[in-house]
């Protein structure tokens, strides 16, 4: 009995170690194999979202590995951009980040001050191929960080108006849609039918607020982001907008999580005339405009006092600490993936803005542009595109904010100024 | 003396090759469990220990260095007004899917403790939401639950009643996710009641018939108390496993409208993965270590001495 017992354990210790010996022994083993089976220089990059984004991302870097034999990159899917960023995070902790991801782009700030992404300014001044005039003035703002270039412009949007045009035309108002707050409003009030149909449906959005508070001339934080300036006049006269028009059920504003698949749910039913949402989405939403057998027509979003449209979509970073090697195949595939044909390539397919000049003046996307104009009107928005803002609490900040909005709106007698100046109480302190 | 002598000698090894023995016996429990040690070691304590230690930090998950702030974490996160309205939501939420999972599957199990086709059946079914992954469940419930497409409010409208909006308004979206907490755990609570009540000893049903006891105190003065350790046991894992519900949060709402749905394991992840505050967030994973572990304590303290045990 004594013997086996002794036996026994004996025999687990001696599993257990060799287990440990063979997973190390495993894994190193497949390195070497990686690295020496082809001459190439190995790189991973990490995309986000699936469906036609996804694919134009998959179909990019097969075409990029099979223009050249130095680099070989391997695309991985990551979620939405809230998963890709805390992968990433995650990943650079435990030491094993891609070479190359993507950054939304109000999170290049705390990407780049926390020292995960590498600064492009010297890659781009010893680099004669890149022209940095090139890229479009409006979606540079979020590329610099403390005065250095941390990103490239790749998959960017910005929001616009969409409109049902045989609502508006039944409705005997111009498709051409509304210029600014007034005939907003007034377009509202004639595209509602009581029980049928409202005039817009739309969710509790933070990124359509800050174009509301950017028509008015303002911006959300103050510009060395020491303070929070969406409680201001601004500010104030958007969100007593929004809540009058509500109250008035002529826009409908939806709080909660699936509100952005509510407005887009009631605008291809028919059940409202008019939604806010990202350019990227064009090409899907003409499709379903053309399933639910109505016209489709894009405008800019209404201004006030002014024009000022946030920008949105996500810039190329490459993860700082790499090897002079691997930085010089990132740098070689950014390059490459931000060029002028990529640029057109990718805005083809799917609605998202070419984000260099030269894409735009060329003449594949002319054609394009005469054949379905719907394309051209966020590209011409851009005249009035602003960065967004890139302290490292605006996602909580926004949070807060998206609380306070829902919050003025449910309650009939909290006023928008008393909201606004409550949010601000709370978002100040995350900014010091 | 030469027989005295091998004895003495006999009687030395003996005690020796005892002596070892007893080493031998003394040691090998702890080298039997010494891998099970090792995994516990490197997979429980030491993460936990990890986060005892971030709690009194400032960290956003990648910078080089972690700041040490004291207790100012724990400070700031007591004066929270948002961490408040988390900790009253995570009580109500717990203490209401509990309570009510507890006492509809309880008189479901009372009814289904029969043979028959028809019971089985029955118990089949309101046992298959449990099978049913989580996230599957939260999708078919976010559709359910739509305002204006949605199942409920279609049915409800049939007996005019108007659409309610169940996710999107702070008075009911907490209410909504019990309702599928109290759906999904219904069939699993019923299975473990039916064991329960199929357990108790049939001869002491016909003594209380012998009585001509009524059913309601049949019910009261020997089913319930037979049915305590069941009981017990369910109120337990109940708790437990709704103080730290996430999944139908996460996909359902958020956390949203205005945080009426945000639960501790909501805000840990929110704080820690959206906005970055690790140290803040694994403070408020000791706050939740802290309440899970004072339940667990108070429960078997208290409880396991009024309970029924069989022998």
């Amino acid at each position: 009995m004594k013997n086996i017992g002794r036996f026994i354990t004996l025999l687990v210790l001696v599993l257990v170690l060799s287990a440990c010996g063979d997973n190390q022994e495993g894994t190193g083993s497949k390195d070497n194999k990686a690295s020496a089976d082809s001459g190439r220089t190995e790189i991973t990059y990490w995309y986000a979202f699936g469906d036609k984004i996804g694919e134009n991302n998959e179909n990019l870097v097969k075409m990029f590995n099979d223009s050249q034999d130095k680099i070989l990159v391997k695309a991985e899917f990551q979620g939405g951009y809230g998963d890709l960023h805390s992968k990433t995070q995650a990943a650079f902790a435990a030491k094993n980040a891609p070479e190359v991801t993507l950054n939304e782009i109000a999170s290049m700030g705390v990407f780049a001050r926390s020292g995960m992404t590498e600064n492009l300014t010297p890659f781009i001044e010893n680099d004669s191929d890149v022209n940095l005039e090139d890229f479009n003035p409006g979606l540079m703002g979020n590329s610099y960080v403390d005065g250095n270039i941390y990103g490239l412009p790749y998959l960017r949007s910005t929001p616009i108006l969409y409109m049902n045009a045989s609502m508006l035309k039944e409705a005997g108002l111009d498709p051409a849609g509304p210029k600014n707050w007034k005939e907003f409003e007034e377009y509202l009030r004639a595209l509602t039918v009581d029980g049928q149909s409202v005039g817009m449906s739309m969710p509790v959005g933070i990124w359509y607020f800050e174009a509301f508070v950017g028509a008015g001339g303002e911006d959300m934080l103050a510009s060395d982001d020491s303070e929070v300036t969406f409680n201001g006049t601004a500010g104030v006269e958007a969100l007593e907008f929004w809540k009058r028009l509500a109250e008035e059920g002529i826009l409908k504003i939806h709080a909660g999580d699936e509100a952005a698949a509510q407005a887009t749910q009631d605008f291809a039913n028919g059940r409202s005339a008019m939604m806010f949402t990202s350019t990227a989405n064009l090409t899907q939403n003409l499709a379903i405009a053309e399933e639910n057998g109505f016209e489709l027509n894009t405008a800019f979003m209404p201004s006030n006092k002014t024009s000022g449209v946030p920008t949105g979509g996500a810039n190329l970073v490459m993860t700082a600490g790499l090897s002079p090697e691997k930085q010089q195949a990132a740098w070689e595939f950014i390059k490459w993936m931000t060029a002028k044909e990529q640029t057109i390539y990718a805005s083809k397919y799917t609605g998202y803005l070419p984000s260099r000049l030269s894409a735009i003046d060329s003449e594949e996307m002319q054609s394009l542009y005469e054949e379905i104009p719907q394309y051209k009107v966020a590209v011409d928005q851009l005249q009035y595109g602003k960065a967004r803002p890139m302290a490292e609490a605006y996602p909580e900040i926004s949070t807060i904010l998206a609380d306070e909005i829902t919050r003025s709106l449910l309650e009939p007698d909290l006023s928008p100024k008393d909201a606004l100046d409550k949010a601000a109480e709370l978002a100040n302190p995350l900014l010091q | 003396m030469t027989l005295a002598n091998s004895n003495e000698t006999l009687h030395r090894k003996r005690e020796q090759s005892a002596l070892s023995a007893l080493n031998w016996v003394a040691v090998r429990p702890y080298m039997m469990i010494f891998p099970a040690i090792i995994v516990f070691t490197l997979f429980f304590l030491y993460p936990i220990g990890y986060m005892i230690y971030l709690s009194f930090h400032d960290w956003n998950f990648v910078s080089p260095d972690k700041d040490y702030v004291g207790f100012s974490n724990f400070t700031a996160l007591l004066q929270d007004a948002k961490f408040q309205q988390v900790l009253r939501n995570t009580f109500m939420y717990s203490f209401a899917t509990v309570s009510l999972t507890i006492s509809i599957s309880l008189l479901l199990a009372l009814w289904l403790n029969k043979k028959g086709a028809m019971y089985g059946f029955v118990q089949g079914a309101i046992f298959s939401p449990h099978i049913i992954s989580l996230v599957s469940i939260s999708m078919l419930w976010m559709w359910i639950m739509d305002t204006d497409y949605g199942l409920l409010n279609w049915f409800l409208n049939l007996f005019g009643i108007s659409n309610i909006p169940w996710l999107t308004d702070p008075k009911t979206s907490l209410l909504s996710l019990i309702i599928v907490a109290v759906w999904k755990g219904i069939g699993y609570y019923t299975l473990i009641f039916i064991a329960g009540l199929q357990s108790i000893p049939k001869d002491i049903y016909e003594a209380a018939a012998l009585d001509d006891t009524s059913k309601v105190r049949t019910f009261f003065k020997l089913t319930l108390p037979m049915l305590s350790p069941t009981l017990f046991f369910l109120t337990i894992i109940g708790l437990i496993g709704s103080f730290q519900v996430f999944e139908t949060i996460s996909i359902m709402t958020k956390g949203g409208p205005i945080n009426s749905t945000n639960t501790i394991v909501y805000y840990i992840y929110e704080n820690g993965f959206r906005f970055f505050k690790i140290g803040y967030a694994s403070t408020a994973g000791v706050i939740l270590l802290l309440v899970v572990g004072v339940f667990t304590i108070i429960y078997f303290k208290l409880l396991s001495r009024k309970v029924h045990y069989q022998s």
